[in-house]
């Protein structure tokens, strides 16, 4: 076991067959070394966070506020509570490239680029100066592999996977079927909802509203069943067809390899919701939703499917079954979205019941982790945004009143927080797949 | 001689079980090398281990001058591997299945067509391009997969029991295909139980048993190494010719004996166990001809793989 450990399969980088390759697993790492400094950059920040919440520190928000984005709007805290986030947007983003330029991603290439360029613009206009760090990483990949353009191409497995789902009437008597039963469904809500408001003209906007709720709602649990179901197979059903062992002797990198069957299932889940957008859309003619309300409902039905078809290839990876994979990858999906968040929050709600007289930190903290528990669902994320955008008009950022003190604290809307969290463990999940797929049996 | 495929006491433990217990293997670069052995002798797993999709316990192995443990990619794009068993994407046309497996090797994408055209050219399948890959029959998804391995023009090929499960003709076409590789310059290394496969195209074999190298070597090592002596069989007409052979060719020098040996389809036959070359066998024919005896066959018994295979393998199937 001592020697498999300084093979370069085993340490997590691939071997490099030309000075290509040799240069595009520079960039990957390069990137991941970013990823780390951000994520060291955030936890210190959460740390002095804490320090200066409890009151150890007096004053360290106003020191640490010039050090890391002086121009920032809003309080002190709120300052320090956006870098923390910010940073973690970072990271996130700095994983997901490593991974795609690893499976030669164009968007990956692009993406790389584009995260220098956002940072860049972050740190001269907004005069955030975290963003250095990704700045010097992602340009430092970016310039690492400016010659290998052409490695970046359309990923064989991607295209192999949809030429497969999309041929003949199979896809789309399924895509037929899937807006059949949405209009239906929606027709249905349409004709409850109208016959218990019986004053039509002065509900509309409620009418509207909750037609988009239960539209997205469907279109939610749907990704919760469709997601893991189309990526289990993945790497388990090339073993169980026997052309695994093919696909292993090939030089296709084993991240290309994993993105290109996700890539394909979400390329499917996509064109579904997609296609359901028109049927959400009704709800404009009835008022009540905004197109605000639509981009974050596509973005948090997208980051759930990404992360819930990673779950699935994650198991795929490591079990040798389709059938075990699959019933894994539901157990697993439902019990950290739905089971640990529900089982948290009841004893989140016992204990902050039992504590009749709080004081302002407990508060603050019993705030923060039922935020977090509640980004840990994406139905709970929905719905919290939904309230936020609808009663506060808040996207984003937010000042909150502590019941106990009287304190001003600050807040972040829930689907940011979601979709960094989700987006980090479908990208962890990847790379442990991906790890696992390196590791050669026996 | 170079050795394009070479192993030094490769082993591969399963819990306490041998699958490969210090096999050493030498394979000349531009040879066909037959890897013969009974079932269960271990010839997939070094296949596998060869391929760098099992770890050997210990041992050394290089294909193409790269370690597969040290440097798998490296070898991966040495070789072109051929399963005993493998699926085919059902959902896929045939110059799609190409297709895809060309862009895994990082073929550029204006590169393929004209390849893709070349490989269904080379294994007789052009005028099934477009045709789904599970309609084809077994011997042509045969050649099809010989032709993916064929993609990224490797310098070896890896054949785990091509002919198997085929019928005769495409066991002689899959047979063609191989000789035709080989006169490209590739190395084959392939294995097979069915010997007569390999006693014909082979220059080079292996005999694998129990995991261990029982005989590697060139056809004629193997020969003059096994089978000491060539037999010459004279069929003649009745029992008298073949006393009067016997007798005539039993002073030449280089036969070691002569015997009559029991007639078959009513001809009698002789038997002449003889160490010579080619002249020697030579004049034993000119010897009997102008002794006076009607010969109606002089044949000499090659001797095949199957009885050095039976000479060599002790039937210990483990």
């Amino acid at each position: 076991m001592s020697a498999e450990a300084s093979l370069p399969s085993a340490a997590g980088i691939e071997e490099a067959v030309s000075p290509r390759e040799a240069r595009l697993e520079r960039a990957a790492l390069i990137l991941r070394r970013g990823a780390v400094a951000n994520g060291i950059l955030s936890g210190v920040v959460l740390l002095l966070a804490i320090l200066g919440g409890i009151g150890l520190v007096p004053g360290l928000f106003g020191s640490l506020r010039p050090l890391l984005w002086a121009q920032a709007g809003g309080g002190d805290d709120a300052a320090v509570a956006a870098v923390i986030l910010l940073t973690q947007v970072n990271l996130s983003l700095l994983l997901v490239m490593m991974v795609g330029i690893q499976a030669r991603e164009t968007w990956a290439l692009a993406g790389v680029w584009l995260l220098a360029a956002a940072n860049g613009a972050a740190l001269a206009l907004l005069g955030f100066t975290p963003a250095l760090l990704t700045l010097v990483f992602a340009l430092w990949a970016g310039l690492t592999i400016s010659r290998d353009v052409r490695a970046f191409r359309m990923n064989p497995v991607m295209l192999k996977e949809l030429r497969g789902r999309m041929r003949g009437m199979r896809a789309f008597v399924v895509l037929t079927v899937y807006l059949g039963l949405m209009s239906g469904f929606t027709v249905l809500l349409y004709l409850t909802v109208a016959a218990t408001s019986r004053t039509l003209g002065s509900a509309a906007g409620e009418v509207g509203r909750l037609l988009f709720s239960g539209v997205v709602g469907i279109e939610l649990m749907l990704i919760v069943f469709i997601a893991p179901a189309f990526t289990a197979g993945a790497i388990t059903g090339e073993r169980e067809r026997l052309t695994y062992d093919l696909l292993k002797t090939t030089l296709l990198p084993s991240p290309s390899f994993v993105i290109g069957k996700l890539e394909s299932a979400l390329g499917y889940v996509l064109l579904l919701l997609l296609a359901a957008i028109p049927l959400q859309s009704i709800a404009f003619l009835f008022g009540g939703v905004t197109e605000t309300e639509l981009l974050l409902s596509f973005v948090i039905l997208t980051v759930t499917a990404i992360a819930l078809g990673a779950v699935g290839i994650f198991f795929s990876a490591i079990m040798e079954r389709t059938l075990s994979a699959s019933i894994r990858s539901y157990m697993v999906t439902l019990a950290a979205t739905f089971g640990v968040p529900l089982v948290l929050s009841v004893v989140l709600g016992i204990l902050s019941s039992a504590i009749r007289t709080k004081p302002a930190v407990l508060e603050a903290a019993f705030v923060y982790l039922n935020d977090l528990l509640t980004s840990m669902n994406p139905i709970a994320t929905a719905i919290n945004t939904q309230q936020l955008l609808i009663n506060r008009q808040v996207i984003g950022f937010w000042t909150d009143t502590l019941v106990s003190t009287g304190a001003t604290i600050p807040r972040v809307s829930p689907w940011i927080t979601f979709t960094i969290i989700y987006l980090v463990a479908a990208t962890v999940l990847v790379v442990l797949s991906v790890q696992r797929m390196r590791k050669s049996e026996g | 001689m170079s050795f394009i495929i070479e192993t030094r006491d490769l082993r591969k433990k399963y819990g306490k079980f041998d699958a490969v217990n210090g096999l050493s293997l030498e394979v000349p670069a531009g040879s066909i090398y037959g890897f013969v052995g009974p079932n269960g002798a271990g010839k997939t797993t070094t296949m596998r281990m060869l391929t760098t999709l099992t770890r050997p316990s210990s041992g050394e192995a290089w294909v193409a001058g790269h370690s597969v443990q040290a440097e798998p990619r490296a070898v991966r794009r040495a070789i072109g591997y051929m399963p005993d068993e493998f699926g085919v994407y059902d959902d896929m046309r045939v110059w799609e299945y190409l297709d895809f497996f060309a862009a895994c090797y990082d073929i550029p994408e204006i590169n393929r067509k004209k390849l893709i055209d070349d490989l269904l050219e080379l294994v007789d399948l052009t005028h099934r391009r477009d045709d789904m890959v599970d309609k084809l029959s077994r011997g042509m998804k045969q050649r099809l997969s010989l032709a993916r391995t064929l993609a990224h023009d490797p310098a070896v090929l890896i054949l785990d029991e091509p002919a198997s499960g085929l019928d005769p003709r495409a066991r002689v076409e899959i047979r063609e295909l191989l000789v035709e590789l080989a006169k490209m310059g590739k190395t084959i290394f392939f294995s097979s139980h069915i010997l007569a496969d390999v006693s014909e195209i082979c220059t080079h074999i292996g005999i694998i048993e129990g995991g261990k190298m029982v005989a590697q070597g060139s056809m004629q090592e193997m020969r003059a190494q096994l089978m000491p002596h060539r037999e010459i069989m004279v069929t003649v007409r009745d029992d008298d010719s073949a006393q009067k052979v016997a007798g005539l060719v039993s002073g030449i020098a280089g036969v070691i004996h002569a015997v009559v040996i029991e007639p078959k389809a009513g001809r009698s036959r002789v038997r002449i166990d003889f160490t010579g070359d080619d002249d020697g066998v030579a004049a034993v024919n000119t010897v009997i001809s102008t002794g006076g005896v009607a010969i109606l066959g002089f044949t000499e018994e090659t001797k095949d793989l199957e009885a050095m295979f039976m000479r060599v393998t002790k039937g210990i199937v483990t």
